[in-house]
């Protein structure tokens, strides 16, 4: 069955790539058409990402909103460089991607900080390896960690700090090469609740100082409605794109937005597609065993 | 608890001096021949005796040259081995069952044929210990390299860090926790190995002279070697200890 299906991708995607000619508009600077991700796993191949297409404006910030394995880190990373598209295509820019690279800084779900290298360093790292001196990265990355209020620590490492201090580390880091798009895989997933709001909130006023495009994954719906300008709410595996809700609430946002009635109304959309598809997945893992 | 622990160490303190005291104590009762089995005030006389006729320093000096010799030698080629095949798994396959086989292999099972190959030349010596040492290290960079956090390579490629750098930035630093235990453990491999290279023939060494002493029955100097080849490998393992714990604190 599910090498029938892969066949049916496997035509689909050559016949797409020979007839792929239009550009990118203008101002999109992510443009996702058709893509799909296969592993190979132990029990056959998986779908993670199924055939899914959508665009982020300059400057947007648009949240994958999912339930647990829909497939959102997967299509993340192909965005990253990570995952290489079965069928499909990414442009960043306009461009093609073939791998990681600079234009686009990434904030995983764990910190990843270098442990040997001091807060400072931690952030130098991206510029120093795209040809900026010693004098300019630290600039940089002093820059950085006052936007992230971590002036203290600069010359601390990476175990001697809180997961909220760590994962402010991590987000600076990726912006220190100035990249384009952020991509932001439940960075703050594995903080509590008091801790994600204040993160949440900084975020916000980062963006709002830099010109990135964010994609920033989560499955906290609240988190989805309170930071994006749209967001896209994943089926459960293998991952399509259901639904395309404009959250248009007036910024700057604070924590009080989420008892306005509006945020409410888009919370109940929210949650409807997601208990759908929570339930689906339930169903089919039940049945499956 | 802080009295038991300061208790403790007062009795580590005790533990040579009286180790000491007991030998001293068994050898003088004449429990035993007091030829083979001399005092510790006999065997500190055989050292002064040995230090004073002048062989005890170039028997020192070559013995921790050649140890020191190999282990360097074995550990930058274990090293540099242990990143390909741990990097790549083509060299992994190519290499890894060959090194599986030789590596359990003693290294003094090789001193026949090293002495075949080499005569009694320090090249030889040097082979023994560098082969004793380079499949331990060889061994721990590879695993240690397979360890590196996936996360901190994705992070790394994602700030468009070269491939080149990437080996020494995020793959040597991140096994050097691992390398370190693998080259602690060569450090004690490399001790037993020049034992094992010394007895293939040498002209100084302390094992050397352990052995033209027992030729000769002095017990008390080949109980003094014993001693000095005992404290010459606690140092270097201490020293090795702390000098690792300094350069991989991070963890
Ligand atoms: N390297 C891999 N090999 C095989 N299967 C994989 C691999 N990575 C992901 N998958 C599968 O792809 C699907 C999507 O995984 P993914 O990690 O993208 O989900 P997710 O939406 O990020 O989930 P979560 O919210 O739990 O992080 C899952 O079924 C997962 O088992
Ligand atoms: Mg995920």
């Amino acid at each position: 069955m599910l090498s029938l299906i892969s066949n049916s991708f496997r035509s689909d995607a050559s016949t797409r790539l020979e007839s792929d000619h239009r550009m990118p508009a203008s101002e999109s600077e992510i443009d996702v058409s058709d893509l799909s991700i296969v592993f190979d796993g132990a029990h056959g191949q998986v779908i993670a990402v199924d055939r899914v297409s959508f665009t982020a404006r300059r400057g947007e910030f648009v949240c994958l909103l999912g339930p647990s394995g829909c497939g959102k880190s997967t299509l993340l990373n192909a965005i990253a460089g990570f995952e290489q598209p079965y069928a499909g295509t990414i442009l960043v820019s306009g461009k093609r991607i073939t791998g990681p690279g600079p234009d686009r800084g990434m904030v995983f779900q764990q910190p990843h900080l270098f442990p040997w290298k001091s807060v400072r360093s931690n952030i130098a790292h991206g510029p120093r390896m795209n040809g900026k001196t010693r004098a300019e990265a630290r600039a940089i990355a002093d820059d950085l960690i006052a936007m992230v209020g971590l002036s203290r620590f600069a010359n601390a490492y990476p175990h001697t700090l809180s997961g909220g201090m760590q994962q402010r580390v991590s987000i600076a880091r990726a912006l220190a090469n100035q990249p384009r798009v952020l991509l932001m895989d439940e960075p703050f997933g594995a903080l509590d609740a008091q801790t994600r709001a204040i993160m949440q909130d900084s975020l916000l006023k980062l963006w709002s100082r830099i010109s990135a495009t964010i994609i920033f994954v989560t499955h906290d719906i609240d988190e989805a409605i309170l930071l994006a300008d749209r967001v896209l709410v994943m089926s459960a595996g293998p991952g399509r794109i259901l639904s395309d809700i404009t959250v248009g609430l007036p910024r700057p946002r604070t924590l009080e937005l989420t008892l306005d009635t509006r945020f409410l109304a888009l919370k109940r959309e929210c949650f409807a597609l997601i208990k759908e598809q929570s339930a689906r997945a339930f169903d089919a893992a039940e049945s499956r065993s | 608890m802080a009295r038991k622990k300061r208790l403790n160490f007062l009795v580590s303190l005790a533990s040579v001096p009286l180790f000491l005291g007991l030998w001293e104590l068994v050898s003088r009762a004449q429990i035993v021949n007091p030829v083979l089995f001399p005092s510790p005030s006999v065997v500190l006389a055989a050292l002064q005796d040995w230090i004073a006729s002048g062989d005890f320093t170039l028997d020192l000096i070559s013995s921790v040259a050649r140890v020191s010799a190999g282990f360097i030698i074995g550990s930058v080629h274990g090293i540099a081995m242990g990143i390909l095949t741990g990097r790549s798994a083509f060299f992994s396959a190519l290499v890894g069952p060959v090194f599986q086989i030789l590596r359990p292999i003693p290294p003094i099972a090789f001193v026949p044929i090293v002495i075949l190959w080499f005569g009694l030349s320090e090249t030889g010596k040097l082979f023994l210990i560098v082969w004793g040492v380079f499949f331990t290290v060889w061994l721990a960079t590879h695993l240690g390299v397979q360890k590196v956090d996936d996360g901190l390579i994705r992070a790394a490629r994602m700030l468009g860090t070269p491939r080149r750098r990437l080996l020494y930035e995020v793959i040597f630093l991140g096994a050097l926790p691992f390398i370190f235990v693998g080259l602690r453990t060569a450090v004690s491999i490399s001790f037993y190995t020049l034992v094992a290279a010394e007895l293939a023939g040498a002209f100084s060494g302390i094992f050397y002279r352990i052995e033209v002493a027992q030729q000769n029955m002095q017990t008390g100097r080949v109980m003094a070697g014993l001693m000095v080849l005992g404290l010459i490998s606690f140092l270097a393992d201490r020293g090795f200890a702390s000098l690792s714990q300094r350069l991989v604190w991070w963890r």
